[in-house]
C-alpha cells in the first residue's frame, strides 16, 4: 500500500486532537459514551552511522522512520451494550519472520492482516459477544492460542453455556520475489475455529473445540519456493475442575489431521475427517494432551505437569509447537518462619522436570533435565538473602557421530541486600554474584570444554527524603572463560531520575560505560546515554519522549580494526485517556 | 529344444534390452526425513538410452531396510508411463519415490501416516526400469544407501521462558543457552540467533512475526551466545503514562537452525523455516 506518509501523519494528529475535544466534551455530559480506553500516537526515529563507511558488521535494529497509532477507546451505549475498539497500526513493516518476511510495499488486504496491525471491534450486549477485525484467541493450549486471524466471529455465553466461532484470514498471500528485499512469500490462509462448551466461574470448565486452516494454492503468483500450500483440523477436548481447599486438575487431549502438501493428490487410505478435512498422500494424524494436578493455597502450592506431543501432531493454531516430546515438572512454592506479626520470613519456589525429546525413536531419545530453586529470605528489616539455582542437562544419543551429546549447565546465585536509613536519606546496597558452569562434550573428540563464567553486580540506591532526586548506580563485572577464550566486561552505569514542572512531568537520565575485552585483543568500549521526559500535560493526555544514543568502539578483536558504529534512537508519542 | 530356443532369446533380447538403457541412481547420504521434503538435490535418477529409439517404461523403486526387507515399493499399477527418449533423461522426486506412488508396509508405514516422516535408521533405495504392461525388468537394478536423522530443532533454555532478570544486569549482558540440534548433524550447525522486543499492545507470538529483531546473531556449532544488548533498560522508554518507571519489558527469543550451505534445517515443520519453539523473558524490576 503506498501511503502517503505526510497526508496519514497529518490525519493521525488530527484524529487524536478531534478525539480529545470530543470526549472531554462528551464525558462532562451525565450519560458516557466513551468509558476508558486510550487514543495516542507515536514516532519513533532510529539511526545508524557504521565506521569505516561500507562496513556491514551491525546491522539496523529499527525501522529508520515508524508512526503507531493506537485508538482503543471502550464505547458504552446504554446499560447493556459495550464495544471495545482496539485499533493499533504502524506505517511501515518490518517482518522479519514469519510469512510476511521481507515485505517491502504492502497491498491493503496485506496491510491489514499484518500481524504488526490490530483492527478489532468487539461489540458485546449482555452475554453475546460479536468478534470483528484482528482477534487473537486462545481456545485452549493444544488447539488454538498463537495466531492472530483478521475475520467475524462470535462469543456467546448464556447461561453456564459457551459457545465460540471465529473465521477469517491469519495471512494474505505473499508472492515470491528474489529481491531486493527478498520474500519467501505466502498462500492465503482462512482459519475457522468452533468451541462448545459450558463452564461455571471457579467450579469447572469443559469445551470440545475445532479449529482448520486451509491455504489457497493459487493465491500466490509465483508462488514459494519453499513453502507448500498446507490444511491442518485439530479437535480437542479439555477439562479443567476446581476443588476444595484448593485443589485443581486440567487436562486436554488433541487429535490432528495435517496435510503437509495441498498440491499431492487425494488418497483415500489417508487419515480424513469429512467433510471437514480430505486425505491427501501428504495427510498425517497424530494425538496430544496434557494434564495438570495439583493444589494452590496462600502459603503452599505444589502441582504436577505432564505433556505429551505426538511426533506428527501439528496443529495451525500454534505453528511454532516442537512436536515429539513428553515433558513432567513438578513444581512447589511455599511461605515459612514468621515473624513476630505472623508474616512470613521465607519464601521458596523449586521445580524439577524432565523433557524428552525424538519420542517416537527408540534409538534416537533425547533427554533434558531441568531443576530451578529460588529460595528469598528477609533476615530482618534490613536484611534479605536471595539464592537461586538452576540446572539443566541434556544428553542425546550420537547419531552417526562416535560420541552423544551430553551438556550440563549449572547455575547459582547469590543475592544479599541491605538497607538504612536516617532523617534525610535511606540507602539501599544490593550484591549479586552468580556462577554459571557450562560443560559441552565435542560428539567428534569426546572432549568436555568447560564454559564457566562469573558475574558481580553492586547496586546503590540512595533516596533523599527531604529532596526530590533519585540517583542509582551500579557496578558490574562479568567474565566467560573457555580454555582457547577469555572474554572480560566491566559495565559502570549511573542514572537520576526527578520531577519537574509542579511534579507534572518526571525526567530521568541514566548514562552506562561498558569495557570489555576478548583474550589479548585491545579493549572494545562502549558508551549508552539515554533520556526519559513524561509531561501530565492535563489529567488526561501524556507527552513522552524517550532519546538514546549508543556509541560501540572495537578494540582489534574483528576486521575491520578498531571499527564503531553510533545508534541514536528518538521516540516520541502522545497517549490521552479516556478514562475520568 | 523349442522351449531352450524361446527361453535363449528372451534372455538375449533382455541383456540387450539392459545394455541399450543405462541408469545412473544419486542419492543424498542424509536427505530429510520428511518425504516432501525430498528435492532434486536429494534424488536423481538418470537414464542413457542408447538403442536409437525411444522407449516406453515405468520407473520402479524399493525402499529396503540393511537387513534386505522391503519396506516400501511403487505401485506400479499408478506408476506413469515415461518415455524414454535417446540420450540422457533425468528422473527426480516424482517419478522415483513419491509418497503418491510408494506402498509402504510396517513400521514406517506407520510412521509416515502419522508424522510423514521416514524412521530414523539406514536405508539401501534400489531403482530399475521395468516394462510398461508386464513389469518386466528392463534395465539393472542401482542401489545407494541412506540414513534418516530425525532431527530435532535447538530447544530455548536460558534465559528460561517467562523468567524475569534483573535490569541492572541485563543492560549489559544477557547470556543465551540452548540445546543443539538433535543427533548432530556430521557438518556443523549454524544456529541464528534472534530476539524481539515485544512492543506495547503487542502478543510476543505477534512481535516475532513483525518486528525487526534486536540481535540478530550467528554462531556455528556452539550452544551459547554472551550478548550485550546496549539497551537503556532502567529507562522504559514506552510512550505510556509509567515511561519513567524501569517497567517490565518483554522479549522473545527463538532460534533458526541452519546447515552447512545456510539452507533451515526445519524438516517436515509447518513453517519450514528452522525457527524452534520460542521463548519468552522479562527484563524488570521484579526477580522470580
Amino acid at each position: 500500500m503506498q501511503i502517503q506518509k505526510p497526508v496519514f501523519l497529518l490525519f493521525l494528529v488530527c484524529t487524536v486532537i478531534f478525539t480529545s475535544a470530543q470526549t472531554d466534551s462528551v464525558q462532562k455530559k451525565k450519560n458516557s459514551i466513551i468509558t476508558g480506553g486510550t487514543v495516542g500516537i507515536s514516532y519513533e526515529h532510529y539511526g545508524l552511522s557504521r565506521t569505516p563507511s561500507g562496513w556491514t558488521g551491525f546491522l539496523p535494529r529499527k525501522p529508520w522512520n515508524q508512526v503507531r497509532f493506537m485508538f482503543s477507546p471502550n464505547i458504552q451505549l446504554g446499560r447493556h451494550i459495550s464495544m471495545p475498539v482496539n485499533f493499533n497500526f504502524a506505517t511501515t513493516p518490518t517482518n522479519f519472520a514469519g510469512p510476511y518476511a521481507g515485505i517491502d510495499k504492502q497491498s491493503f488486504s496485506q496491510f491489514i492482516t499484518n500481524p504488526m496491525n490490530n483492527f478489532a471491534l468487539n461489540p458485546k450486549y449482555k452475554w453475546a459477544e460479536l468478534l470483528l477485525g484482528t482477534q487473537y484467541l486462545n481456545y485452549s493450549d493444544l488447539s488454538t492460542g498463537d495466531i492472530g486471524v483478521f475475520g467475524a466471529g462470535f462469543d456467546l455465553r448464556p447461561g453456564t453455556y459457551r459457545i465460540k466461532f471465529f473465521t477469517g484470514l491469519s495471512q494474505q498471500s505473499v508472492n515470491f520475489f528474489t529481491g531486493p528485499p527478498a520474500t519467501t512469500g505466502a498462500y492465503k490462509r482462512r482459519n475457522w475455529m468452533f468451541s462448545l462448551g459450558k463452564a461455571q466461574d471457579d467450579k469447572y470448565e469443559l469445551s470440545l473445540n475445532f479449529v482448520k486452516a486451509k491455504d489457497d494454492s493459487s493465491s500466490a503468483n509465483p508462488p514459494p519456493l519453499t513453502i507448500k500450500p498446507q490444511e491442518g483440523f485439530t479437535t480437542s477436548v479439555s477439562a479443567k475442575a476446581l476443588f476444595k481447599d484448593g485443589w485443581y486438575a486440567k487436562a486436554e487431549g488433541a487429535q490432528s489431521i495435517y496435510t503437509k502438501d495441498l498440491l499431492l493428490p487425494l488418497d483415500s487410505t489417508k487419515a480424513a475427517f469429512l467433510p471437514f478435512i480430505d486425505g491427501h498422500a501428504s495427510t498425517v494424524r497424530d494425538f496430544a494432551g496434557d494434564a495438570s494436578v495439583g493444589r494452590k493455597s496462600k502459603n503452599f502450592d505444589i502441582g504436577v505437569k505432564l505433556k505429551y506431543i505426538g511426533a506428527g501432531f501439528q496443529t495451525p493454531g500454534y505453528p511454532f509447537m516442537l512436536p515429539d516430546r513428553f515433558d513432567y515438572t513438578l513444581n512447589t512454592r511455599f511461605n515459612a518462619w514468621k515473624n513476630k506479626d505472623g508474616i512470613y520470613k521465607m519464601n521458596v519456589v523449586a521445580s524439577a522436570g524432565q523433557r524428552v525429546n525424538n519420542v517416537s525413536n527408540n534409538t534416537l531419545k533425547a533427554k533434558q533435565f531441568i531443576g530451578n530453586l529460588n529460595w528469598f529470605t528477609q533476615f530482618s528489616d534490613h536484611f534479605s538473602l536471595n539464592i537461586n539455582f538452576n540446572n539443566f542437562g541434556f544428553q542425546a544419543p550420537g547419531g552417526i557421530n562416535p560420541y552423544g551429546i551430553k551438556n550440563v549447565s549449572n547455575d547459582f546465585g547469590i543475592n544479599p541486600s541491605y538497607s538504612w536509613s536516617n532523617e534525610k536519606m535511606a540507602h539501599l546496597l544490593s550484591l549479586s554474584y552468580n556462577y554459571s558452569k557450562y560443560d559441552e562434550r565435542d560428539v567428534i573428540s569426546g572432549n568436555i570444554t568447560s564454559n564457566n563464567t562469573h558475574m558481580a553486580l553492586l547496586t546503590y540506591v540512595p533516596t533523599f527524603l527531604t529532596k526530590s532526586l533519585s540517583p542509582d548506580f551500579s557496578l558490574m563485572y562479568f567474565t566467560n572463560k573457555l580454555p582457547s577464550l577469555k572474554f572480560t566486561l566491566v559495565t559502570v552505569s549511573g542514572g537520576i531520575s526527578m520531577p519537574a514542572m509542579k511534579k507534572k512531568m518526571n525526567l530521568r537520565t541514566q548514562v552506562q560505560y561498558n569495557y570489555s575485552k576478548t583474550n589479548s585483543y585491545k579493549n572494545n568500549s562502549n558508551i549508552i546515554a539515554s533520556f526519559n521526559s513524561d509531561w501530565r500535560i492535563t489529567n488526561k493526555l501524556t507527552w513522552t519522549t524517550f532519546i538514546s544514543t549508543n556509541r560501540f568502539k572495537y578494540g582489534n578483536e574483528i576486521v575491520p580494526n578498531y571499527a564503531s558504529y553510533l545508534e541514536s534512537n528518538v521516540r516520541t508519542g502522545f497517549q490521552y485517556r479516556f478514562e475520568k | 529344444m523349442k522351449k531352450l530356443f524361446f527361453t535363449s532369446i528372451l534372455i538375449c533380447a533382455t541383456a540387450a534390452g539392459f545394455t541399450q538403457l543405462t541408469t545412473t541412481l544419486v542419492v543424498a547420504p542424509q536427505p530429510p526425513a520428511s518425504l516432501i521434503s525430498w528435492t532434486q538435490r536429494d534424488l536423481n535418477f538418470i537414464v542413457v538410452n542408447q538403442s536409437g529409439a525411444t522407449r516406453q517404461v515405468k520407473i520402479k523403486t524399493e525402499l529396503k531396510t540393511t537387513d534386505g526387507t522391503i519396506v516400501g515399493s511403487t505401485n506400479l499399477a499408478k506408476a506413469r508411463i515415461v518415455i524414454v527418449g535417446f540420450g540422457n533423461d533425468i528422473f527426480s522426486i516424482e517419478d522415483v519415490f513419491s509418497p503418491v506412488l510408494m506402498q509402504f508396509t510396517g513400521k514406517v508405514k506407520t510412521s509416515l501416516d502419522k508424522t510423514g516422516k521416514l524412521p530414523a535408521d539406514n536405508y539401501q533405495l534400489c531403482v530399475k526400469l521395468v516394462t510398461p504392461t508386464d513389469f518386466v525388468p528392463i534395465s539393472e537394478e542401482k542401489c545407494r544407501n541412506f540414513t534418516i536423522a530425525a532431527l530435532q530443532l535447538a530447544i530455548p533454555v536460558m534465559p528460561a521462558n517467562e523468567t524475569t532478570l534483573k535490569p541492572e544486569a541485563a543492560q549489559s549482558v544477557i547470556t543465551f543457552r540452548w540445546t543443539p540440534v538433535a543427533p548432530q548433524p556430521s557438518s556443523p550447525v549454524t544456529y541464528r540467533l534472534l530476539v524481539f522486543e515485544v512492543l506495547d499492545k503487542q502478543t510476543p507470538m505477534q512481535a516475532l512475526r513483525s518486528n525487526l529483531p534486536l540481535l540478530q546473531k550467528e554462531v556455528t556449532g556452539i550452544t551459547q551466545y554472551i550478548w550485550q544488548p546496549q539497551l537503556a533498560m532502567l529507562t522504559s522508554g514506552e510512550t505510556d503514562s509509567k515511561a519513567t518507571q524501569p517497567i517490565k519489558r518483554t522479549f522473545i527469543w527463538t532460534l533458526q537452525c541452519l546447515d552447512s550451505k545456510g539452507q533451515p534445517l526445519g524438516d517436515g515443520n509447518i513453517n519450514g523455516d528452522g525457527i524452534s519453539e520460542p521463548a519468552i523473558f522479562y527484563v524488570g524490576k521484579y526477580t522470580n
